[in-house]
């Protein structure tokens, strides 16, 4: 069992079984986690291992603890899978051509290739686009991560050890279930109920100290987190597109010229390293100004798509930061005052 | 927390505001009634179904999905849509920026071909996505099985979803008792063990999860081969409908030859020549306003027609390059003086002194006889202005000896002297060439204007046969012939039965490849079947190529061809209407002089069809001439006219191997220094029996046997160059030859075909070796002719065909195999799915 990243609740929580502690229960509910980078980065490799190990091996035995979650997380693989597919589809065979053959087919190859990693590249990168305005602007963040622990069903008769299960998910991982639970404060930690929920409803411009923040929020919330999600999904296709583009663009051939890995041999890496960010540039610039065939198209085709990619990150935002469901604001003379009479028709 | 159960909230609140709202109301509920007794209270009955489509079913299901998603879409930008509506938006996305992909690199590739593949590859890659689990995974398991593993389900709320989605939530209670039983039947699951619903569902689950594995563990192989095989194997079929396409559209071109050139839309350019016209009406016609007509007549026309049209402007307009000097000219001359000395700095008086007024300019003119009448060269006025200024600046020196401007004054006019760009005139040139004699007319305006009618029509006639030629002819990717000759190309492959080893040896160099081809016709040769095989199928090829250009065939009368008859009245046309401006130049570029139409602009128009398909069908001509050769040498026949008995049996066999050397590396270089080959200078003469052909190779008696150091060129021999001139295009065909090919299509062409390389080829001039000629006779024709005549090496042209199929036999070897162990590997993993042990059956009681 990987034990789960990070716990708001306890930050001195360790990732690493103690000894002796590998049949021990740490975790017995679920816990919030904090959204930074470590533990994107770690419930990352704990999925991407899993959809490739643990997963599909229950799958393939017909487990009945099988589930929805594993299913969505082995999605990875025919990602991961395809994207190498892809590059050894246009790279594999070119070994076997004649040179001059070879140097061509190599060059559309190495352009697949890059393609294929400028395309993952550009879509993670362009999401943050989306949710870090997003939690700028309204104090929502659309991304935090929590553990899920479930126990499994016994499968075999003496099957007794791990059947505790922890999942990785996200708060508002659901616009339908979303786990307004999960937002409340710890009465034992010292933490004011509505302490998240207060800080959003500040944020939004709702006010303070308000008798119910979280059912104030929680409308604006799904709101948000629904204009996010979609704004997330058309930009972050649209920029990978982008990516796919930049890479077809000419002055990568410079870089494929050189191009090492051999990181040990500092001189050459080193100048494979100057001449990657000098081809990046003028590939934008090619890809932005277009290459020497001089038409219109070539000219405007690759401005065209860089500026939908842009609207479509600047239109998310804007309509995600725009909120509809905000109440109306309450004056001081609709508020029952409870030491005066009131008269209800 | 609050409730939110469904029964609970019936329980807990009031019923009638707590009703559960749904699109689907179950008919005949009441809910008081249900309330009414608690004790059975259970969850609504479900609105959901399972769906059923078929085939027919999808034009209407693609309908809903789009409507489903633009409300999606709607209800997402309004912050109210559901997480299914997301999820649907999410793939809509994808589909977007695959679509924008596709779209951008649409625009960076060149030809209609790759253009449509972006756009094939990104449709068969989602095609390939959603195929693969139907094809190898939903089916298999379905007709092994019997169970639907993709079965999917439409919710209360109209949402369509995947049955086995979540394996912790599976809507059993859609599918009735009488089908689940169906599908234990076809399972087998026996009919007398407890709880047998709960059993076959078990096994059904077990088998969906086990497929859906199987479906996301090579999903990831599947698709982007899937994909990549479909546009490889879609490459032919596509290329064939779009070579059809092509060659509808270039006939459309012409047919519809007035409309067509009805598009092209001239209005800006008349729309400037009047403005040009009208601006300068009743001026002196000065170089910038006959540069800007003939630059707005001739653009887009070739440089011969331009500049002849120029001439017949100049002459039409009277511009002979011709000014006047007006007191104008001389004003301007006295202020460009001025500007040239101002920066000595001397005082308004002083430069009166030294720069000569309008007055003394005019003297000094007159007195030279350069004032009055017209002159194009100012080399004698300016001379006199030397004089002058040398003079004043003499008398202005004398009289200030301690003044320093002085000295600088004699630089200053050494300056202005030399003043001119390189190119362009010195700024008094140009006041001298500020008035021309000439005068823009009425009349000259209305010429030009006509003039211009006409040009314009021929222009966009010229444009629309142009891109008819382009289409069909062009050196380019994809155009009519460039798709025959590969058609062709890669069917010779198939014709001459090349072996995988012989294709992959023959690749790497046109040597290599030179001898796979040999080896490949002497084996064709040998036998007579085989050969007569063989002919046929090149006769076809090339009767293919003749059909296909056959609108092209410019040795065809005028009726017969539309684009000769095009070419013909277009600039026919446009040069009678010329004539009535006597531009004699511009009619002479266009469409020659006195009946001799060689390098006019039509002529070019109808030399640029013939010579690229005669390029493509010399190649192709090569190779059969070559297997005839061949023929009759395996079978030693036809070959005494030139093997003569008195032949030495060793120049025999040397003239055979030249003749097969020639034949398959042979260059049009090759043939103009006459070729080069090394021989035995002292032959056997007392043996000159016949050579010995064994399965199609000559068995050497005494060729190859002398030392190479031995051998020399014969620079002097130039029977034998006729000798084997004659060999490769002299001699009659062979009658198996002729048989196959006398009554067909092509015969008279390839007949001429071997007429003109032994003439003009053989009857070609070369400086080291002047005898060297067929017959004795010299034919003179253009580098270019003699170039086509030769076509290409039969050699290189085989290795550029190794070449591409090796590498995509390599690729589909490759990836197909692949493709194949996939589709085997998971096929065989459904004979183990669902296996689950079968539980006790119910025993009865005794």
């Amino acid at each position: 069992m990987i034990l789960p990243i990070s716990n708001i609740c306890g930050k001195n929580l360790s990732f690493k079984a103690k000894d002796g502690e590998e049949n021990a229960i740490p975790q017995t509910k679920e816990m919030l986690l904090n959204n930074n980078f470590s533990t994107r980065t770690r419930i990352g490799l704990d999925k991407m291992t899993k959809a490739f190990t643990i997963y599909p091996a229950k799958g393939l035995k017909g487990s009945k603890n099988s589930n929805f979650y594993e299913f969505l997380t082995m999605g990875t693989v025919p990602y991961i899978v395809g994207s190498f597919m892809l590059i050894s589809i246009f790279n594999s065979v070119n070994k076997s051509f004649a040179h001059f053959n070879r140097s061509f087919a190599s060059k559309l190859g190495n352009k697949m290739a890059l393609g294929v990693g400028l395309y993952a590249l550009f879509k993670s990168v362009a999401k943050p686009l989306i949710t870090t305005p997003v939690k700028w602007f309204t104090g929502i963040d659309t991304e935090i991560p929590y553990s899920k622990v479930y126990s499994s069903l016994q499968e075999e008769p003496d099957d007794y050890n791990n059947l505790t299960n922890i999942e990785y998910h996200k708060v508002g991982e659901s616009v339908d279930f979303t786990r307004w639970d999960l937002l409340y404060g710890n009465r034992n930690k010292g933490e004011a109920p509505n302490f998240r929920y207060d800080k959003i409803a500040k944020k939004v411009g709702l006010g303070e100290n308000l008798n119910d923040s979280d059912q104030e929020v929680k409308p604006i919330y799904k709101e948000v987190l629904i204009k996010t999600k979609l704004a997330k999904s058309f930009s972050s296709y649209m920029w990978a597109a982008v990516g796919v583009m930049l890479a077809f663009q000419k002055p990568w051939e410079d870089y494929f010229n050189v191009a090492t890995l051999k990181f040990w041999k500092g001189k050459e890496f080193g100048h494979s390293l100057k001449v990657l960010s000098n081809s990046f540039k003028e590939s934008v610039k090619e890809l932005y100004k277009g290459g020497m065939s001089g038409s219109k198209v070539d000219k405007y085709s690759g401005k065209v798509m860089l500026g939908l990619a842009v609207l479509s990150t600047v239109l998310g935002v804007a309509n995600a930061i725009h909120i509809n469901n905000k109440p109306s604001k309450v004056t001081e003379a609709d508020v029952m005052k409870n030491h005066k009479e009131s008269v209800v028709n | 927390m609050r409730p939110t159960n469904l029964i609970q909230s019936y329980v807990n609140s009031s019923p009638i505001t707590q009703q559960y709202n749904t699109d689907k109301t179950v008919r005949d509920f009441d809910v008081r009634k249900e309330l009414s007794n608690r004790t059975f209270i259970k969850p609504l009955p479900s609105n959901g179904k399972l769906i059923h489509n078929t085939i027919f079913d999808v034009p209407s299901e693609i309908a809903k999905d789009i409507k489903y998603d633009t409300n999606a879409l709607r209800h997402a930008v309004k912050g109210k849509a559901n997480d299914h509506e997301l999820g649907r938006l999410n793939d809509v996305a994808m589909k977007t920026g695959g679509l924008a992909i596709a779209a951008y690199l649409f625009t960076k590739k060149q030809t209609p071909m790759t253009k449509l593949f972006e756009f094939i590859g990104l449709g068969s890659f989602f095609a390939a996505m959603d195929l693969w689990p139907k094809l190898m995974i939903q089916l298999p398991a379905w007709l092994i099985h019997g169970v639907n593993v993709r079965q999917k389900y439409e919710d209360s709320y109209g949402r369509k979803k995947m049955f086995y989605q979540d394996h912790q939530f599976i809507p059993w209670d859609l599918y009735s008792e009488k089908e689940i039983n169906k599908i234990g039947d076809r399972l087998r699951v026996p009919k007398d063990i407890p709880n047998r619903r709960e059993f076959i569902q078990e096994k059904m689950r077990k088998i969906a999860l086990q497929n859906n594995t199987m479906w996301m563990l090579t999903a990831g192989f599947a698709t982007p081969l899937m994909s990549a095989l479909i546009c490889n194997r879609l490459e032919q079929p596509i290329a064939k409908y779009l070579d059809k396409k092509n060659d509808q559209k270039a006939s459309a071109l012409l047919t519809n030859f007035s409309s067509e050139i009805n598009k092209y839309n001239f209005t800006k350019e008349t729309e400037e020549l009047s403005t040009i016209l009208s601006k300068n009406k009743d001026k002196p016609i000065i170089p910038k306003v006959i540069n800007e007509i003939h630059a707005n007549l001739a653009s887009g026309m070739d440089n011969v027609v331009s500049q002849a049209i120029r001439k017949d402007l100049e002459k039409m307009l009277q511009y002979d390059k011709k000014y006047s000097i007006t007191s104008q000219t001389l004003i301007n001359v006295n202020k460009v003086l001025k500007e040239a000395f101002a920066p000595v700095g001397l005082s308004n008086d002083e430069l009166k002194q030294i720069i000569p007024d309008e007055r003394a300019l005019s003297e000094a003119f007159a007195s030279h006889n350069l004032l009055g009448g017209n002159f194009s060269d100012f080399s004698e006025h300016s001379k006199v202005l030397q004089r002058l200024l040398e003079e004043k600046i003499t008398q202005f020196g004398t009289a200030n000896p301690d003044n320093p401007k002085a000295a600088k004054l004699d630089f200053m006019l050494t300056k202005f002297l030399h003043s001119a760009e390189h190119g362009k005139n010195s700024k008094l040139i140009d006041v001298f060439k500020a008035k021309s004699a000439a005068v823009l007319t009425d009349e000259n305006i209305k010429n030009i204007k006509s003039i211009s009618t006409v040009l314009n029509k021929l222009k966009a006639e010229v444009s629309v046969l142009d891109k008819y030629a382009y289409i069909k002819v062009a050196q380019a990717p994809e155009t009519g012939l460039a798709n025959s000759w590969n058609t062709i190309n890669n069917s010779f492959l198939k014709l001459m039965h090349f072996t995988p080893e012989e294709i992959k040896k023959g690749r790497y160099d046109s040597e290599i490849a030179g001898e796979v081809l040999r080896n490949r016709l002497e084996q064709i040769t040998a036998n007579k079947e085989t050969y007569q095989e063989f002919v046929a199928g090149m006769q076809q090829l090339l009767a293919s190529l003749q059909d296909k250009m056959q609108p092209l065939d410019m040795s065809q009368d005028e009726s017969k061809n539309l684009y000769k008859t095009l070419v013909n009245s277009s600039f026919d046309e446009a040069a009678g209407n010329l004539g009535k401006y006597g531009m004699n130049h511009a009619i002479e570029a266009l469409v020659g002089m006195d009946g001799i139409q060689k390098t006019s602009a039509k002529d070019l128009m109808y030399e640029f069809v013939i010579g690229r398909i005669d390029g493509v069908k010399s190649s192709l001509y090569k190779l059969l001439d070559a297997a005839d050769v061949f023929y009759k040498i395996s079978h030693n026949q036809g070959l005494e006219n030139i093997l003569t008995k008195d032949m030495p049996r060793e120049v025999k066999e040397e003239l055979v191997e030249g003749v097969k050397q020639i034949l398959i590396g042979g260059h049009a270089s090759d043939y103009s220094v006459k070729f080069w080959q090394k021989r035995n200078p002292n032959p056997n003469r007392e043996d000159c029996s016949d050579i010995e052909v064994v399965n199609g190779k000559v068995k050497n008696k005494y060729h190859g046997k002398t030392p190479s150091s031995q051998l020399v060129e014969f620079a002097n021999d130039r029977v034998y160059f006729e000798k084997l001139m004659k060999l490769m295009y002299g001699n009659d065909l062979h009658p198996d030859t002729l048989n196959k090919l006398t009554s067909t299509v092509i015969f008279d062409d390839f007949k001429n075909y071997r007429e003109a390389v032994l003439k003009f080829l053989g009857g070609d001039e070369y400086f080291a070796k002047p005898n060297f000629l067929v017959d004795g006779q010299r034919h003179i024709s253009s580098s270019e002719y003699k170039f086509r005549l030769a076509g290409c090496s039969l050699d290189g042209m085989f290795q550029n065909l190794f070449n591409n199929s090796f590498n995509n036999n390599k690729w589909f070897s490759v990836f197909g195999k692949l493709g194949a162990v996939l589709v085997g590997a998971t096929l065989l993993s459904q004979f183990f799915i669902g296996r689950t042990k079968n539980p006790d059956r119910i025993m009865e009681d005794k």
